[in-house]
């Protein structure tokens, strides 16, 4: 028999895998083609962060880096450049999952916006030493802004719809293990 | 036991070091090897996003439909002017049609005189939009038609009126065109009446700018924009678009295609073009040029025809 901690773990992998499937599928649809609107937040990187300052298990590294991956490729991004800083993103806030737990959102928020940031400079930096076209800078500025600004929406959904929320603080895994 | 489960953890927080750093690596290598050789990486997206994306055609083509079914919707809320403009537009166009019979008429007595015969082999194959497969940064759009239907990298693609883009990635059962609106999209077209060259060059807004144009006091604002079929990809004399003047003071592009409805596109077969395989094709296409300059003649008389 599977154990109930497993069940759930693999339930919260897939609901990762579904949040992809349908944001991937929203984009997809080739109902606003025209050129010249904003962008919109990264929701990928949002969730995926929101997620393992959470519950570290839920976000496997390798699903994650499977679905930046895909991303960069479906939608003609750099392939590879984006997904690499992205997961070492991932990996960053997760060793630091543990310390933030006790601090107040407004820190967590911080973090993640300098995660972002640091992630969206070193692309630009890698993309300008191997003479990559960039995208214009005033627009690469806004989708920083609007995707650190959805950043408390991602973690009201993920904490109040999917119950993904932080442990208590005397919680402990199937093993004993403090969580 | 506390401290062997502890050597435990630590033995497989290594391997998990390990196991992330691989990933990194490997992804990072991806990115070397698509600046090393471009090509070859970006076949295997295209197979890659042939598989993934058709998966989805069942749940895109409703949604798809749907959606534009609530804007038809909204928009009847405004039929009377709609009404009243299109009998207006009709009005005019029928003075149009009768001025284009008699050119028609006159064009065909022409070639017929010149004994001109068009060159067969210009077809077209009608795709239709899958799904918009650009990311804020990047404009391009998937088709439903592929190798399978003989697509061919580079081919031009209309919407039946004005130039779309180009195809770029092809995978079996899809293709990937490449708007002009992209920031990556060049194509050398020539502005009439004054028959200037330039280069369209997108820059992801809704007009893309008009680049070095040799003098331009000779553009005014409402010419025409045509390809001219420089360097061989695409075909000359397809409609581009408008001159406009951009609220920079820029000379931009209305485009023709109504890039607001994509739906059917239409890939325009072009038998003097067999792709590009290898990122220096395009410089060693000159002794070919010769016989792609007979070609253009003679589809310029198919596109006046």
């Amino acid at each position: 028999m599977v154990d109930p901690v497993t069940t759930r773990r693999i339930t919260y992998w897939c609901l990762f895998l579904l949040i992809w499937a349908f944001v991937m599928f929203v984009r997809l649809l080739p109902i606003d083609i025209q050129a010249g609107g904003w962008p919109g937040p990264n929701w990928l990187i949002l969730f995926a962060y929101a997620w393992v300052l959470r519950r570290p298990n839920f976000v496997p590294v390798l699903l994650a880096a499977i679905l930046f991956f895909l991303d960069d490729m479906i939608f003609m991004q750099i392939p590879g450049l984006l997904a690499g800083l992205s997961l070492i993103g991932l990996e960053f806030l997760r060793s630091r999952a543990r310390f933030s737990r006790e601090l107040p959102f407004l820190f967590e928020w911080t973090m993640v916006a300098g995660t972002i940031l640091c992630i969206m400079v070193a692309n630009r930096l890698i993309s300008a030493l191997f003479v990559v076209t960039q995208p214009g800078f005033g627009l690469e500025s806004f989708y920083f802004v609007v995707t650190v600004a959805t950043y408390p929406v991602v973690v009201l959904i993920s904490s109040q719809i999917l119950g993904v929320r932080q442990a208590a603080p005397g919680e402990v895994d199937q093993m004993g293990q403090r969580v | 036991m506390a401290k062997e489960r502890y050597g435990n953890e630590n033995f497989t927080r290594r391997i998990r070091q390990i196991l992330v750093g691989g990933l990194v690596l490997s992804l990072f290598a991806v990115f070397l090897l698509w600046r090393i050789d471009s090509p070859r990486v970006e076949r295997f997206r295209a197979a890659l996003v042939d598989k993934i994306v058709p998966s989805f055609d069942w749940a895109l083509v409703p949604v798809t439909k749907v959606a534009g079914m609530v804007e038809g919707f909204q928009s009847y809320n405004k039929i009377y002017e709609q009404n009243q403009a299109l009998r207006r537009d009709l009005l005019q166009m029928k003075a149009w049609k009768e001025a284009a019979l008699q050119l028609e008429q006159e064009n065909a007595k022409l070639l017929d005189l010149n004994k001109v015969r068009l060159d067969p082999k210009l077809t077209f194959v009608t795709g239709v939009v899958l799904a918009d497969s650009g990311s804020p940064f990047r404009q391009s759009v998937l088709l439903n038609i592929g190798a399978r239907d003989g697509i061919v990298d580079g081919w031009a693609t209309t919407d039946g009126l004005g130039l779309v883009g180009r195809i770029s990635g092809v995978g079996q059962n899809s293709a990937r065109v490449i708007l002009l609106t992209d920031s990556n999209s060049r194509i050398p077209v020539t502005i009439q009446p004054s028959g200037q060259r330039a280069m369209l060059a997108g820059d992801n807004s809704g007009a893309p700018p008009v680049e070095f144009i040799e003098t331009p006091e000779l553009v005014r604002p409402g010419d025409r924009v045509v390809s001219s079929g420089d360097g061989g990809v695409f075909p000359p004399g397809l409609l581009v678009g408008h001159v406009a003047l951009g609220v920079d003071g820029r000379l931009r592009v209305r485009l023709s295609a109504d890039y607001e409805r994509l739906e059917f596109l239409r890939v325009l077969r072009n038998p003097s073009f067999h792709g590009l395989s290898d990122t220096g094709q395009l410089l060693i296409l000159e002794d070919k040029s010769q016989t792609s300059n007979d070609q253009t003649d003679q589809v310029t008389q198919a596109n006046d025809g």
